[in-house]
Protein backbone atom coordinates (compact mmCIF):
# COMPACT_ATOMS: atom_id res chain seq x y z
CA UNK A 1 0.00 0.00 0.00
CA UNK A 2 1.41 3.49 -0.95
CA UNK A 3 0.43 6.72 0.31
CA UNK A 4 1.45 9.74 -0.20
CA UNK A 5 2.16 12.13 2.95
CA UNK A 6 -0.77 14.55 2.63
CA UNK A 7 -2.70 11.67 2.40
CA UNK A 8 -1.01 10.25 5.49
CA UNK A 9 -2.33 13.19 7.02
CA UNK A 10 -5.62 12.97 5.96
CA UNK A 11 -5.96 9.51 7.15
CA UNK A 12 -4.66 10.62 10.63
CA UNK A 13 -6.88 13.06 10.70
CA UNK A 14 -10.07 10.79 9.84
CA UNK A 15 -8.83 8.12 12.68
CA UNK A 16 -8.74 11.04 15.62
CA UNK A 17 -12.14 12.37 14.40
CA UNK A 18 -13.76 9.11 14.50
CA UNK A 19 -12.13 7.96 17.49
CA UNK A 20 -14.43 5.78 19.35
CA UNK A 21 -14.01 7.12 22.77
CA UNK A 22 -15.16 10.91 21.83
CA UNK A 23 -19.10 10.12 21.14
CA UNK A 24 -21.03 12.08 23.92
CA UNK A 25 -23.10 10.40 26.21
CA UNK A 26 -26.29 12.45 26.50
CA UNK A 27 -26.69 11.57 30.03
CA UNK A 28 -23.05 13.23 30.63
CA UNK A 29 -24.59 16.52 28.98
CA UNK A 30 -27.31 16.56 31.07
CA UNK A 31 -25.15 15.98 34.20
CA UNK A 32 -22.83 18.18 33.15
CA UNK A 33 -25.69 21.51 32.48
CA UNK A 34 -26.86 20.41 36.25
CA UNK A 35 -23.61 21.24 37.72
CA UNK A 36 -23.36 24.43 35.37
CA UNK A 37 -26.44 25.51 36.90
CA UNK A 38 -25.94 24.29 40.69
CA UNK A 39 -22.16 25.43 40.80
CA UNK A 40 -21.77 28.96 42.60
CA UNK A 41 -20.48 31.82 40.95
CA UNK A 42 -16.85 32.19 41.25
CA UNK A 43 -15.41 34.89 43.71
CA UNK A 44 -13.83 37.65 42.35
CA UNK A 45 -10.45 36.49 43.13
CA UNK A 46 -11.10 33.71 40.95
CA UNK A 47 -12.63 34.85 38.12
CA UNK A 48 -9.27 37.16 38.26
CA UNK A 49 -6.72 34.54 38.55
CA UNK A 50 -8.41 32.70 35.93
CA UNK A 51 -7.82 36.26 33.66
CA UNK A 52 -4.35 35.86 34.47
CA UNK A 53 -3.79 32.31 33.66
CA UNK A 54 -4.73 32.50 30.29
CA UNK A 55 -3.35 31.81 27.70
CA UNK A 56 0.18 31.67 29.08
CA UNK A 57 1.80 32.92 32.61
CA UNK A 58 4.50 35.06 32.97
CA UNK A 59 7.49 34.70 35.23
CA UNK A 60 5.94 37.99 37.11
CA UNK A 61 2.33 36.29 37.46
CA UNK A 62 3.61 33.16 38.58
CA UNK A 63 5.35 34.84 41.67
CA UNK A 64 1.71 36.99 41.76
CA UNK A 65 0.43 33.39 41.58
CA UNK A 66 2.92 31.44 43.85
CA UNK A 67 2.29 34.52 46.55
CA UNK A 68 -1.88 34.26 46.56
CA UNK A 69 -1.84 30.64 46.31
CA UNK A 70 0.51 30.71 49.71
CA UNK A 71 -2.21 33.30 51.05
CA UNK A 72 -5.10 30.68 50.31
CA UNK A 73 -3.37 27.57 51.51
CA UNK A 74 -2.95 29.73 54.85
CA UNK A 75 -6.38 30.63 54.59
CA UNK A 76 -7.40 27.14 54.09
CA UNK A 77 -5.72 25.54 57.09
CA UNK A 78 -7.07 28.25 58.99
CA UNK A 79 -4.28 30.26 59.74
CA UNK A 80 -6.18 33.37 58.53
CA UNK A 81 -9.94 33.37 58.60
CA UNK A 82 -12.29 30.75 59.23
CA UNK A 83 -12.28 27.49 57.21
CA UNK A 84 -15.60 27.57 54.78
CA UNK A 85 -16.71 24.14 53.87
CA UNK A 86 -18.28 24.39 49.78
CA UNK A 87 -21.51 22.97 49.00
CA UNK A 88 -21.94 19.20 48.50
CA UNK A 89 -23.01 18.47 45.72
CA UNK A 90 -23.48 14.00 44.21
CA UNK A 91 -25.42 12.61 41.60
CA UNK A 92 -27.49 9.85 42.04
CA UNK A 93 -29.33 7.25 39.46
CA UNK A 94 -25.93 7.60 37.65
CA UNK A 95 -24.08 6.27 40.56
CA UNK A 96 -25.07 2.74 40.08
CA UNK A 97 -24.82 2.92 36.16
CA UNK A 98 -22.19 3.13 33.77
CA UNK A 99 -20.44 6.48 34.60
CA UNK A 100 -20.25 7.15 37.77
CA UNK A 101 -20.68 10.64 38.89
CA UNK A 102 -19.58 12.92 41.73
CA UNK A 103 -18.68 16.27 40.99
CA UNK A 104 -17.77 17.63 44.01
CA UNK A 105 -18.25 16.86 47.77
CA UNK A 106 -17.05 18.57 51.05
CA UNK A 107 -17.88 17.65 54.43
CA UNK A 108 -20.00 19.90 56.18
CA UNK A 109 -21.38 17.59 59.02
CA UNK A 110 -23.34 14.29 59.32
CA UNK A 111 -26.93 15.71 59.13
CA UNK A 112 -26.06 18.22 55.87
CA UNK A 113 -28.66 17.75 53.10
CA UNK A 114 -26.25 16.72 49.90
CA UNK A 115 -27.50 18.15 46.94
CA UNK A 116 -28.71 14.84 44.53
CA UNK A 117 -28.70 14.65 40.98
CA UNK A 118 -32.01 12.59 39.64
CA UNK A 119 -31.86 11.85 36.07
CA UNK A 120 -34.44 9.93 34.02
CA UNK A 121 -33.88 8.98 30.11
CA UNK A 122 -37.46 9.64 28.71
CA UNK A 123 -38.04 11.52 25.13
CA UNK A 124 -41.92 10.94 25.45
CA UNK A 125 -42.58 12.10 28.28
CA UNK A 126 -44.37 15.59 28.67
CA UNK A 127 -43.97 15.34 32.34
CA UNK A 128 -41.92 13.97 34.96
CA UNK A 129 -41.73 14.62 38.70
CA UNK A 130 -39.90 12.90 41.00
CA UNK A 131 -41.78 11.83 44.36
CA UNK A 132 -40.61 10.14 47.51
CA UNK A 133 -40.45 9.70 51.00
CA UNK A 134 -38.30 12.91 50.96
CA UNK A 135 -41.73 14.72 49.56
CA UNK A 136 -44.25 12.84 50.74
CA UNK A 137 -44.57 11.71 47.61
CA UNK A 138 -46.01 14.64 46.37
CA UNK A 139 -46.54 14.74 42.70
CA UNK A 140 -46.34 18.85 41.88
CA UNK A 141 -43.69 19.30 44.02
CA UNK A 142 -40.37 18.38 42.35
CA UNK A 143 -40.80 18.51 38.68
CA UNK A 144 -37.35 17.71 36.50
CA UNK A 145 -36.55 19.57 33.51
CA UNK A 146 -36.24 18.54 29.98
CA UNK A 147 -33.16 18.95 28.39
CA UNK A 148 -32.69 19.12 24.39
CA UNK A 149 -31.17 15.48 24.68
CA UNK A 150 -34.87 14.25 26.24
CA UNK A 151 -33.17 13.66 29.54
CA UNK A 152 -34.72 15.03 32.24
CA UNK A 153 -32.83 15.87 35.52
CA UNK A 154 -33.42 17.42 38.84
CA UNK A 155 -31.25 17.79 41.40
CA UNK A 156 -32.59 17.85 45.26
CA UNK A 157 -31.08 18.64 48.71
CA UNK A 158 -31.29 15.15 50.31
CA UNK A 159 -30.45 14.41 54.36
CA UNK A 160 -27.78 11.83 54.41
CA UNK A 161 -29.54 8.15 54.55
CA UNK A 162 -32.15 5.81 52.56
CA UNK A 163 -34.38 6.91 50.39
CA UNK A 164 -37.11 5.62 48.07
CA UNK A 165 -38.13 7.46 45.30
CA UNK A 166 -39.49 7.40 41.55
CA UNK A 167 -40.45 9.13 38.52
CA UNK A 168 -44.16 10.02 38.15
CA UNK A 169 -44.67 10.46 34.22
CA UNK A 170 -47.34 12.66 32.64
CA UNK A 171 -48.64 12.52 36.07
CA UNK A 172 -50.06 9.06 35.84
CA UNK A 173 -47.18 6.36 35.05
CA UNK A 174 -45.36 5.86 38.24
CA UNK A 175 -41.75 4.75 37.21
CA UNK A 176 -39.04 3.24 38.48
CA UNK A 177 -35.60 4.47 38.20
CA UNK A 178 -33.39 2.02 35.85
CA UNK A 179 -30.38 2.55 37.17
CA UNK A 180 -31.05 2.57 40.92
CA UNK A 181 -31.73 -0.85 42.73
CA UNK A 182 -34.95 -1.58 43.64
CA UNK A 183 -36.65 -1.50 46.95
CA UNK A 184 -38.00 -4.43 49.06
CA UNK A 185 -41.16 -2.03 49.98
CA UNK A 186 -43.47 -0.37 49.12
CA UNK A 187 -44.42 3.01 50.32
CA UNK A 188 -46.33 4.03 47.45
CA UNK A 189 -48.53 1.03 46.77
CA UNK A 190 -45.54 -0.33 44.57
CA UNK A 191 -41.92 -1.08 44.52
CA UNK A 192 -39.98 1.60 44.23
CA UNK A 193 -36.05 3.01 43.65
CA UNK A 194 -33.37 3.64 46.25
CA UNK A 195 -30.70 6.22 47.03
CA UNK A 196 -28.44 5.98 49.26
CA UNK A 197 -27.25 9.78 50.39
CA UNK A 198 -24.09 9.83 52.47
CA UNK A 199 -22.61 12.74 54.38
CA UNK A 200 -19.96 14.41 52.66
CA UNK B 1 -11.42 1.24 12.30
CA UNK B 2 -12.56 -1.83 13.94
CA UNK B 3 -14.25 0.45 17.63
CA UNK B 4 -12.17 -1.50 19.57
CA UNK B 5 -10.55 0.67 22.36
CA UNK B 6 -6.79 -1.54 22.81
CA UNK B 7 -6.56 -3.01 26.19
CA UNK B 8 -3.58 -0.78 27.04
CA UNK B 9 -4.87 2.13 25.07
CA UNK B 10 -4.38 5.15 26.98
CA UNK B 11 -8.14 5.77 25.83
CA UNK B 12 -9.15 4.29 29.40
CA UNK B 13 -12.95 3.91 29.70
CA UNK B 14 -13.74 5.52 26.30
CA UNK B 15 -16.78 4.39 24.50
CA UNK B 16 -16.91 2.01 21.76
CA UNK B 17 -17.92 2.71 18.37
CA UNK B 18 -20.66 0.23 18.80
CA UNK B 19 -22.08 2.62 21.56
CA UNK B 20 -24.54 4.78 19.89
CA UNK B 21 -26.28 7.04 22.62
CA UNK B 22 -29.74 8.29 20.71
CA UNK B 23 -28.80 11.78 20.98
CA UNK B 24 -28.83 14.61 18.59
CA UNK B 25 -24.80 15.46 19.86
CA UNK B 26 -23.58 12.88 17.22
CA UNK B 27 -25.18 14.85 14.33
CA UNK B 28 -23.31 18.23 15.52
CA UNK B 29 -19.70 16.56 15.91
CA UNK B 30 -18.34 17.03 12.69
CA UNK B 31 -15.29 19.54 12.65
CA UNK B 32 -15.80 23.48 11.68
CA UNK B 33 -19.65 22.80 12.86
CA UNK B 34 -20.42 26.95 13.01
CA UNK B 35 -22.09 28.68 15.61
CA UNK B 36 -25.29 30.87 15.48
CA UNK B 37 -23.71 34.31 17.11
CA UNK B 38 -26.69 34.80 18.43
CA UNK B 39 -26.91 32.26 20.63
CA UNK B 40 -23.69 32.85 22.87
CA UNK B 41 -25.03 36.47 23.52
CA UNK B 42 -28.77 35.24 24.68
CA UNK B 43 -26.97 33.12 27.08
CA UNK B 44 -24.84 36.00 28.19
CA UNK B 45 -28.10 37.77 28.44
CA UNK B 46 -29.32 34.26 31.29
CA UNK B 47 -30.84 32.76 28.01
CA UNK B 48 -30.16 28.62 29.91
CA UNK B 49 -31.85 27.51 26.68
CA UNK B 50 -29.22 29.21 24.50
CA UNK B 51 -26.42 28.32 26.70
CA UNK B 52 -27.82 24.30 26.85
CA UNK B 53 -27.53 24.42 23.05
CA UNK B 54 -24.02 25.77 23.03
CA UNK B 55 -23.48 22.74 25.50
CA UNK B 56 -25.36 20.19 23.07
CA UNK B 57 -23.59 21.95 20.05
CA UNK B 58 -19.89 21.98 21.47
CA UNK B 59 -19.71 19.44 23.83
CA UNK B 60 -18.60 16.60 21.33
CA UNK B 61 -15.28 18.58 19.64
CA UNK B 62 -14.52 19.28 23.20
CA UNK B 63 -14.59 15.91 24.21
CA UNK B 64 -12.93 14.68 21.57
CA UNK B 65 -10.38 17.77 21.43
CA UNK B 66 -9.94 16.78 25.39
CA UNK B 67 -9.54 12.99 24.60
CA UNK B 68 -7.06 13.41 22.47
CA UNK B 69 -4.75 15.78 24.74
CA UNK B 70 -5.21 14.23 27.66
CA UNK B 71 -5.46 10.94 26.96
CA UNK B 72 -8.11 9.33 28.86
CA UNK B 73 -12.00 9.77 29.00
CA UNK B 74 -12.33 10.12 32.42
CA UNK B 75 -10.03 13.75 32.43
CA UNK B 76 -11.27 14.49 29.57
CA UNK B 77 -14.83 14.69 30.79
CA UNK B 78 -13.32 16.51 33.62
CA UNK B 79 -11.90 18.73 31.61
CA UNK B 80 -14.92 19.67 29.60
CA UNK B 81 -17.30 19.99 32.05
CA UNK B 82 -15.00 22.00 34.15
CA UNK B 83 -14.66 24.69 30.66
CA UNK B 84 -18.25 24.56 30.58
CA UNK B 85 -18.50 26.05 34.41
CA UNK B 86 -16.40 28.81 33.42
CA UNK B 87 -17.81 29.55 30.48
CA UNK B 88 -21.28 30.07 32.18
CA UNK B 89 -19.78 32.29 34.59
CA UNK B 90 -17.55 34.22 32.41
CA UNK B 91 -19.75 35.00 29.75
CA UNK B 92 -20.60 38.47 31.57
CA UNK B 93 -16.88 38.77 30.29
CA UNK B 94 -17.15 37.54 26.81
CA UNK B 95 -17.26 40.83 24.13
CA UNK B 96 -20.60 40.42 21.87
CA UNK B 97 -18.37 40.88 18.81
CA UNK B 98 -15.92 37.67 19.14
CA UNK B 99 -16.40 34.29 18.23
CA UNK B 100 -17.57 31.77 21.05
CA UNK B 101 -15.49 29.07 19.37
CA UNK B 102 -11.93 29.89 20.25
CA UNK B 103 -13.10 31.47 23.60
CA UNK B 104 -14.56 28.31 24.36
CA UNK B 105 -11.14 26.07 23.01
CA UNK B 106 -8.87 28.71 24.77
CA UNK B 107 -9.97 27.52 28.34
CA UNK B 108 -10.75 24.37 27.26
CA UNK B 109 -7.25 24.17 26.59
CA UNK B 110 -5.68 25.20 29.36
CA UNK B 111 -8.09 22.90 31.61
CA UNK B 112 -6.47 20.13 29.44
CA UNK B 113 -2.80 21.47 30.42
CA UNK B 114 -3.35 21.44 33.76
CA UNK B 115 -4.84 18.55 33.77
CA UNK B 116 -2.11 16.68 32.10
CA UNK B 117 0.29 18.62 34.44
CA UNK B 118 -1.26 17.18 37.39
CA UNK B 119 -1.47 13.34 35.98
CA UNK B 120 2.61 14.17 34.91
CA UNK B 121 3.55 14.56 38.04
CA UNK B 122 1.35 11.88 39.55
CA UNK B 123 2.79 9.31 36.92
CA UNK B 124 6.45 10.22 38.05
CA UNK B 125 5.40 8.80 41.20
CA UNK B 126 3.40 5.68 39.95
CA UNK B 127 5.51 5.15 37.13
CA UNK B 128 8.89 5.20 38.36
CA UNK B 129 10.85 2.00 37.74
CA UNK B 130 8.67 0.44 35.60
CA UNK B 131 10.50 -1.76 32.80
CA UNK B 132 10.52 0.57 29.73
CA UNK B 133 9.47 -0.93 26.59
CA UNK B 134 11.95 -1.84 24.41
CA UNK B 135 12.15 -1.79 20.51
CA UNK B 136 10.49 0.00 17.73
CA UNK B 137 6.36 -0.41 17.61
CA UNK B 138 5.16 -3.43 16.29
CA UNK B 139 4.11 -3.48 13.15
CA UNK B 140 0.94 -2.93 11.73
CA UNK B 141 -1.38 -5.68 10.79
CA UNK B 142 -4.63 -4.24 10.77
CA UNK B 143 -6.81 -1.26 11.22
CA UNK B 144 -6.29 -1.29 14.83
CA UNK B 145 -2.98 -1.30 14.97
CA UNK B 146 -2.55 1.93 12.86
CA UNK B 147 -5.44 3.49 15.08
CA UNK B 148 -3.23 2.24 18.21
CA UNK B 149 -0.31 3.51 16.52
CA UNK B 150 -2.06 7.40 15.79
CA UNK B 151 -2.42 7.31 19.38
CA UNK B 152 0.68 6.19 20.64
CA UNK B 153 3.09 8.86 18.50
CA UNK B 154 0.31 11.39 19.32
CA UNK B 155 1.06 11.02 23.06
CA UNK B 156 4.48 11.24 22.66
CA UNK B 157 4.34 14.90 20.64
CA UNK B 158 5.28 17.50 22.73
CA UNK B 159 2.32 19.51 24.24
CA UNK B 160 2.18 22.40 22.52
CA UNK B 161 2.42 20.54 18.96
CA UNK B 162 0.12 18.23 19.40
CA UNK B 163 -2.41 21.21 20.43
CA UNK B 164 -1.50 22.76 17.54
CA UNK B 165 -2.13 19.67 15.28
CA UNK B 166 -5.34 18.86 16.64
CA UNK B 167 -7.12 22.08 16.68
CA UNK B 168 -5.50 22.33 12.45
CA UNK B 169 -5.94 19.26 11.14
CA UNK B 170 -8.22 17.54 13.22
CA UNK B 171 -10.62 20.57 14.56
CA UNK B 172 -10.58 22.82 11.47
CA UNK B 173 -9.77 25.95 13.21
CA UNK B 174 -8.16 28.07 11.18
CA UNK B 175 -4.22 29.43 12.10
CA UNK B 176 -5.68 32.87 13.34
CA UNK B 177 -8.51 31.11 15.50
CA UNK B 178 -5.31 29.14 16.98
CA UNK B 179 -3.89 31.63 17.27
CA UNK B 180 -6.37 33.31 20.03
CA UNK B 181 -6.73 29.64 21.79
CA UNK B 182 -2.81 29.62 22.23
CA UNK B 183 -1.69 33.12 22.13
CA UNK B 184 0.87 32.03 20.06
CA UNK B 185 2.16 33.76 16.82
CA UNK B 186 1.25 32.65 13.05
CA UNK B 187 4.43 31.65 12.01
CA UNK B 188 5.32 29.74 15.59
CA UNK B 189 2.03 27.92 14.97
CA UNK B 190 2.49 26.88 11.68
CA UNK B 191 5.91 25.63 12.89
CA UNK B 192 4.46 23.27 15.35
CA UNK B 193 1.77 21.63 13.40
CA UNK B 194 4.56 21.18 10.55
CA UNK B 195 6.65 19.36 13.39
CA UNK B 196 3.75 17.22 14.33
CA UNK B 197 3.01 16.59 10.63
CA UNK B 198 6.76 15.32 9.94
CA UNK B 199 6.71 13.37 12.90
CA UNK B 200 3.80 11.76 12.22
CA UNK B 201 4.54 11.45 8.04
CA UNK B 202 8.25 9.74 9.85
CA UNK B 203 6.15 7.27 12.21
CA UNK B 204 3.27 6.50 10.32
CA UNK B 205 5.06 5.69 6.70
CA UNK B 206 6.93 2.93 8.19
CA UNK B 207 3.20 1.14 9.29
CA UNK B 208 2.22 2.03 5.73
CA UNK B 209 4.94 0.16 4.14
CA UNK B 210 4.31 -2.66 6.49
CA UNK B 211 0.32 -3.08 5.36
Amino acid sequence: MSEGPDLLIERVRSTLREAPGTVPDPRRVAQLLSAVWESPTPSALRRWLDAWRVPSVSGVRATVLAGLALFAGFLTRGVVGERQAPEPFTATGSQTGEFPVQFASATLSETAPVLTQFVLDDTKAQRVSLVGDFNDWAGDSTPLTRLESGVWTVSVPLPPGRHVYAFLVDDTLLVTDPRAPKSGDADYGREGSVVMVFAR
Amino acid sequence: MDGVIPGDSPWRGAQTAGHTPRTSLMTDSRPGTSIDPSLPLRAKAGDRQAFAQLVDLMYPRSLRFALHMVGNREDAEEAVQDTFVRVYHSLGRFRDDARFEPWLFRILANRCRSLMEKRRRHAVVIQYGEVPERGGPPAAETERDWTDEVYRILATLPVEQKEAFLLRHVEDMAYEDIAAVTGVGLSALRMRVKRACDVLRARLSEVIRDE
